[in-house]
């Protein structure tokens, strides 16, 4: 022993000389797949102009188009051969994940155990024929620090899963290790339809993102679609409907409730796709979750990592009386990596579920949480009264200012007062924030919303950090804002009584001091 | 079920006694705002040296409107150092800011990520510092303080890192730096 921790390096280099793995072939196809994706997703917009170029300047399109395509593929073909022989990996006696790959740049990617935050199982479908899956190791935060070992046999994923929680556990020297009570727990499910998933479409924004998606292409969409199909839409209108005038807008309303229809139709696909078969377990503090059409992918979650739950309900969600679910993690660097952490799987989101499934899972984890019997405190009026001079009583004499000059009818500036009103009031109703106590534990419940509903349940040991804000008029009345950052996102609860804000914030401050448990 | 009882000896930071930023933080925060107006006023100027139209439609109201503007946010400047402060506290750092918008902001020293000091030019020939601190989650820095000297920006994170290592070895987890 002693002579082995004379020569450290000699020691690693060794055991990695006897332990450096290639995966199986059938990874080829999973870099394929991988790389074709991320060819068209980050190389499409800088394709662009050279697209363009090929459009306007090239005469025989067919043929150089097919020559491109042809190099193209035989170049990711190749790429990928080349990845997978360079491909290797590595579980090293120092508990760590060692990965050697790239092709053109060679790169050593250390992943030591205790990073690794969750291991993942997906089972893409090309890899079903050969029951093979993609083992995930997810580091904490960082995107880029994620370790992917593709094809690899179901038992060695779970195995190398066991492998580390064990030593995670064994590094924790808590009494209670997870390991052990994961045994005696009862298991708790619950499964989504994929008639509930679709209605995920209809609820996410999925939809605006992909319309998002194709907007800096709607320009060119316009100019071949107003060549293409206006003139002939419009022609239609004209001939069978014999609009003349209005021929052209109705073509034009026609083509946007159709370019609607495919943003609402995609998005109910992007949602099957990735929410097909949803089954969600729950069993020891633990999460796990299966689900995906084209890549089955389970994802594993500890409670204790959960920064955040939040339930919130949009407005199409409340007309299908839908709920969705989140359990947020710890996200470093701001919105933005908030919402890579949200793309990459770290956020376990239950997309749809009625008021009943919300209550059970919610007597899962916090049996003390009931969304509509909790005793909210609300904002004081004074909110009320100044949202409503802002948002409702301004616009509505600008309007009205606007309906002057333009000689519209006074009416317009009236209706505009009476809807902005409601929607202030409305949003005014639903601010309130409610503290519980639970064993010991302390929880704050902050509501928000307009239409929809929207909550955030956090235990107050894990706030990171605590705001208060007032204006000179709020401090007359003695009222303050509260702000609590949170290390996924935030709760504000606007125009509370002053000593309530302030004892919210020593209170929280105590428990983010006085508490030895880890935050994250 | 949890009661809004008054807790005895719960700290409250109601009374936390803010230290006000350096004797030359205003000056710093005027000096910043020149950088900003001489060449501004530079520009405006050259356009009306060379563009004679311009000069005669606008150039009484510039001669008016900037100094005033000039003169209203430098008032403003020394107004919003005047009313920022830090403090710290055992487990804590409270930093409140805001003339119209009051703000405090307490970050428990335990929940610190990072710790930066910045100085740009003007702050090193003035012996002045910006200290920034990073929680998880937030957008950017969760606490900024800009105007203090360089040494109590030193003792501050000397202060942090002390207190970060000295709870990092009595916890079951070890952080992850």
């Amino acid at each position: 022993m002693s002579d082995l921790t004379l020569h450290p390096t000699q020691k690693t280099d060794a055991a990695h000389a006897q332990l450096w793995q290639k995966v199986s072939p059938w990874a080829l196809v999973y870099f394929v797949v991988h790389f074709g994706v991320r060819f068209v997703r980050d190389g499409i917009f800088n394709l662009l102009p050279l697209g363009f170029v090929f459009v306007t300047q090239v005469e025989n399109k067919l043929f150089w188009g097919q020559i491109a395509a042809a190099v193209a593929v035989s170049a990711l073909l190749l790429y990928s051969i080349l990845y997978y022989r360079n491909f290797r990996f590595c579980i090293s006696s120092d508990n760590e994940i060692l990965l050697n790959k790239g092709v053109f740049k060679k790169e050593r990617l250390t992943l030591k155990f205790e990073r690794v935050q969750n291991v993942n199982i997906a089972e893409p479908f090309y890899f079903k024929p050969v029951t093979l899956v993609n083992c995930i190791f997810d580091a904490a935060g960082s995107a880029a620090q994620e370790a992917v070992l593709p094809g690899v046999t179901q038992s060695y994923a779970e195995q190398m899963r066991k492998q580390i929680f064990a030593y995670k556990a064994q590094q924790q020297l808590e009494p209670d290790t997870e390991v052990e009570t994961d045994e005696a727990a009862e298991q708790s499910s619950l499964f989504i339809s994929n008639k509930e998933i679709a209605k995920f479409g209809l609820m996410s924004n999925m939809a605006i993102l992909a319309l998002a998606a194709i907007a800096p292409l709607i320009n060119v969409v316009a100019d071949v679609l107003e060549k293409q199909l206006i003139t002939k839409v419009e022609g239609f209108y004209e001939q069978e409907l014999g609009l003349v005038a209005s021929a052209a807008l109705f073509a034009i309303f026609t083509l946007f409730v159709f370019v609607v229809l495919i943003a609402v139709l995609l998005s109910v696909g992007m949602s099957l796709i990735r929410f097909y078969n949803y089954q969600l377990y729950f069993k020891g503090k633990k999460f796990k979750r299966i689900a995906g059409l084209l890549e089955r992918h389970q994802l594993s979650m500890s409670l204790d990592k959960v920064q955040s739950i939040v339930i919130k309900q949009n407005i199409i969600a409340r007309l299908l009386k839908r709920f969705t679910v989140e359990f947020l993690q710890a996200s470093s660097g701001g919105a933005m990596a908030g919402m890579a952490a949200k793309k990459n799987k770290q956020t376990l989101v239950l997309p749809v579920l009625n008021n009943e499934q919300v209550n059970s899972v919610c007597q899962w984890i916090y049996p003390w949480f009931n969304n509509s019997a909790l005793a909210f405190k609300q904002a004081e009026r004074a909110l009320w009264y100044k949202n409503l001079v802002l948002y409702a009583l301004l616009p509505s004499l600008l309007v009205a200012v606007f309906c002057y000059f333009n000689e519209l009818n006074y009416f317009i500036s009236l209706g505009v007062l009476g809807v902005f009103a409601g929607l202030v009031t409305l949003s005014y109703q639903r601010y309130g924030y409610y503290l519980h106590e639970d064993n010991g534990r302390f929880y704050m419940v902050v509501r928000k919303g307009m239409i929809g509903v929207h909550y955030r349940v956090f235990e107050l040991y894990k706030v990171q950090s605590a705001s208060s804000e007032s204006t000179y008029l709020m401090r007359r009345s003695g009222l303050k804002s509260l702000y609590i950052q949170l290390a996924h996102g935030f709760a504000f609860m606007p125009y509370i009584k002053e000593q309530d804000a302030d004892f919210v914030i020593d209170f929280t401050l105590k428990q983010a001091e006085s508490d030895t448990r880890s935050w994250m | 079920m949890f009661n809004n009882q008054q807790i005895t000896g719960l700290p409250q930071h109601k009374s936390i006694e803010f230290k006000a930023l350096a004797d030359k933080a205003p000056l710093h925060a005027q000096l910043n705002w020149l950088v900003f107006y001489i060449p501004f006023s530079a520009i405006l100027a050259a356009i009306c040296y060379f563009n004679e139209n311009f000069a005669n439609n606008m150039q009484t109201y510039l001669l008016i409107g900037m100094p005033i503007l000039i003169l209203i946010s430098m008032l403003y400047s020394v107004a919003s150092i005047k009313l920022q402060g830090v403090a710290m506290r055992q487990h804590d750092i409270a930093f409140k800011k805001g003339i119209i918008w009051q703000r405090v902001t307490i970050l428990p020293l335990a929940r610190v990520q990072h710790i930066e000091i910045h100085r740009g030019p003007i702050e090193r020939k003035l012996g002045l510092a910006s200290l920034k601190l990073y929680s998880a989650g937030g957008m950017s820095a969760d606490l900024q303080v800009s105007g203090l000297t360089h040494t109590d920006c030193k003792n501050m994170r000397q202060f942090v890192q002390d207190y970060r290592q000295e709870h990092t070895s009595t916890q079951a987890v070890p952080a992850d730096e």
